[in-house]
């Protein structure tokens, strides 16, 4: 049986409103484990997002805990394994736009303290490996909205993560260049024995994943 | 290099901007801040040395003096020049006499000197003549004195020492003294220039029936700067004489010398401050902008402290840039000082202010590293907290809150 990579259980979040606490996640649990993909569905505002906070460690939720692997240290926190057991893929790619495509990939590896020359040959390879070796150096200004989620792909799985956490990666690309995307992410994510959580509001895409969830009310439930 | 220290040089320096306007601003401000400050401390120190050394010029590093006029002044002379610390010991005579030219009179402070004397100070400061010229039947004038008498180089005045007095009370003709004017100096000290007149020591005897005696000892030191040290050891093993060192003369102006440029510190140092909270300022705004950015390094595994040396340090590298261009704008502004002042001069109609009123050919100026080792500290602190203000309330968000806000 695969590793578990990715285990939350009794995930509750709520925001505060001016008519009192407003329930986002009420009672979350989700195994994920490695090589496996997983889509979540919902409709604007169910709490996707919010979910993959509390998934990845960007946010603290109310109850509930999360697990995560990283490696060499086993299912630990998610803010422990930033970076390390877990890497993020955004919609907006949230690349630094005063780094190269190179320097944004190497700056995810320099951070979890790969050496430099390290981190730059480990993010020229995988800028290669997603097509984008002869940009290397073309700032974020200087590529197509396709192109710079290719480098936020590269960025998320240089310090190869047991688990790859994207949040609608294709809701700023075209419809050619979202397939694109897709096959990319599914492909580059399957040859790295990682696992994917993805968050995304297209039903074709969701379909791609090898098990389909919907988040609404709160709850996950099966597709 | 740390990430975040090329992150950092990133965002401030964007690649392909020659000039990132929040960099090249913050800098300038800076620079200039710290250049003003310099610049002022700089020129208050010539000012101040530039006074102290006239002060010891024209009074010497330590006066000696006794109870009554020196008896043996050439013996003790001698005695106290053998001395380690002393580098040359010299006799004077001083007293005032009556000046006059025709119908014009005034109060000569008279002062018996060596002529031969290499070191004499008075020749640093002729105006007008020549000082080797200075014999028994020469005298040299403070310009002040020569003006109210109005008398020129090679003109002759009469002087009326009181011992002629004396012979006038004996029933003797009292018979004046004629000089002929050799030399004018100007100093720069209006009660010098206004009263000094310079005869040979000898003359001076003379007139004032002084016989072998002196009124006092003027000495060179060789470390002037420990004229108060020197003194008292002199006094210690001299205790029948009085050993004034330069720093009792104008005491009150070389402190209020001292009182105005510590003012001038901190009225200069609030541009800097200024400067600094513009940085503040505009890292604020900056951090807000980029909290996005702020919440995608934590989700890549950035600690706070990192994030925190991020946003510090761009302060911190505006305030080094900027205090190494203070630097450089301080020692540019300070080599074209007089060009700059003739401008000046030249735009609101003044005159030659530095020579009219302080005799000074150029604007002084004196160099203290600890000026520039206070300045650059106080920048590089001030920089350092403007960053770290907004690199801490960065550090502190969650990323959720980050990513979402920006």
């Amino acid at each position: 049986m695969p590793d578990l990579v990715l285990q939350a259980r009794g995930l509750a979040k709520s925001f505060a409103s001016p008519a009192g606490p407003l329930p986002v996640l009420t009672d979350v649990s989700l195994e994920v484990f490695a090589g496996e993909s997983v889509s979540i569905r919902g409709s604007s505002g169910s709490g996707k997002t919010t979910l993959l906070q509390q998934l990845g460690g960007l946010d603290q939720p109310d109850a509930g805990e999360v697990r995560i692997l990283a490696p060499g240290a086993g299912l630990v926190a998610p803010r422990t394994s930033l970076g390390r057991g877990v890497g993020f893929v955004f919609q907006n790619y949230q690349l630094m736009p005063e780094l190269t495509a190179l320097e944004n990939v190497a700056l995810a590896a320099r951070i979890a303290g790969t050496p430099e020359l390290s981190a730059d040959a480990a993010a020229r390879a995988l800028l290669t490996q997603v097509g984008l070796g002869t940009r290397l150096e073309h700032l974020p200004a200087k590529l197509s909205g396709g192109e710079c989620q290719r480098v936020a792909i590269a960025r998320a799985l240089v310090n190869r993560p047991s688990v790859i956490l994207a949040d609608e990666p294709t809701g700023n690309l075209d419809e050619r260049t979202g397939v694109e995307i897709m096959d990319l992410l599914l492909g580059v994510v399957a040859d790295r024995g990682a696992a994917l959580v993805l968050v995304t509001h297209s039903r074709e895409f969701a379909e791609r994943a090898g098990r389909r969830l919907v988040l609404s009310g709160g709850v996950l439930s099966p597709a | 290099m740390p990430w975040f220290l090329h992150l950092a040089l990133r965002q401030l320096f964007p690649p392909g901007k020659r000039f990132p306007a929040f960099a090249t601003v913050s800098i300038l401000g800076v620079g200039l801040g710290v250049a003003s400050l310099l610049v002022v401390q700089t020129v208050m120190n010539g000012f101040g040395e530039e006074h102290r050394l006239r002060i010891r010029e024209s009074f010497g590093d330590c006066q000696v003096t006794g109870a009554a006029t020196l008896e043996q002044p050439e013996a003790l002379a001698k005695r106290l020049a053998a001395r380690p610390e002393v580098a040359s010991a010299a006799l004077y005579a001083e007293g005032p006499a009556l000046a006059r030219q025709g119908d014009f009179s005034g109060i000569a402070q008279v002062r018996g000197i060596d002529p031969a004397d290499p070191n004499q100070p008075a020749r640093k400061y002729v105006h007008g003549g020549t000082f080797d010229d200075l014999d028994d039947g020469r005298i040299i004038l403070g310009v002040g004195l020569a003006r109210a008498l109005r008398v020129r180089v090679g003109d002759r005045l009469e002087i009326w020492s009181p011992a002629m007095a004396e012979r006038a009370e004996k029933g003797k003709a009292p018979l004046p003294a004629e000089f002929e004017v050799s030399a004018v100096i100007l100093t720069g000290f209006a009660e010098v220039d206004n009263a000094a007149a310079l005869i040979p020591l000898r003359r001076f005897r003379e007139l004032w029936n002084l016989g072998p005696r002196a009124h006092g000892l003027t000495l060179r030191l060789k470390d002037p700067a420990r004229a108060v040290e020197t003194a008292g050891l002199l006094r210690a093993s001299n205790p029948g004489l009085r050993f004034r060192p330069w720093q009792d003369f104008k005491k009150d102006f070389l402190e209020a010398i001292r009182f105005e440029k510590t003012m001038l510190f901190f009225l200069m140092f609030i541009i800097t401050l200024v400067a600094s909270f513009s940085i503040g300022s505009t890292l604020f705004s900056a951090v807000i902008r980029r909290s996005r950015e702020v919440g995608v390094l934590a989700s890549l595994g950035a600690a706070r402290l990192q994030v925190v040396a991020l946003f510090g340090l761009q302060g911190l590298l505006i305030g080094a840039l900027g205090t190494f261009l203070g630097f450089v704008l301080t020692w540019t502004i300070l080599a074209f000082r007089d060009a700059i002042l003739s401008g000046i001069n030249a735009c609101f109609g003044d005159g030659d202010m530095m020579a009219n009123i302080y005799q000074f050919s150029k604007v002084p100026l004196h160099y203290d590293a600890s000026d520039f080792v206070i300045a650059a500290a106080f920048t590089l602190l001030t920089t350092a907290i403007a960053g770290l203000v907004p690199a801490l309330w960065a550090a502190g968000r969650k990323p959720s809150e980050a990513m979402r806000d920006a």
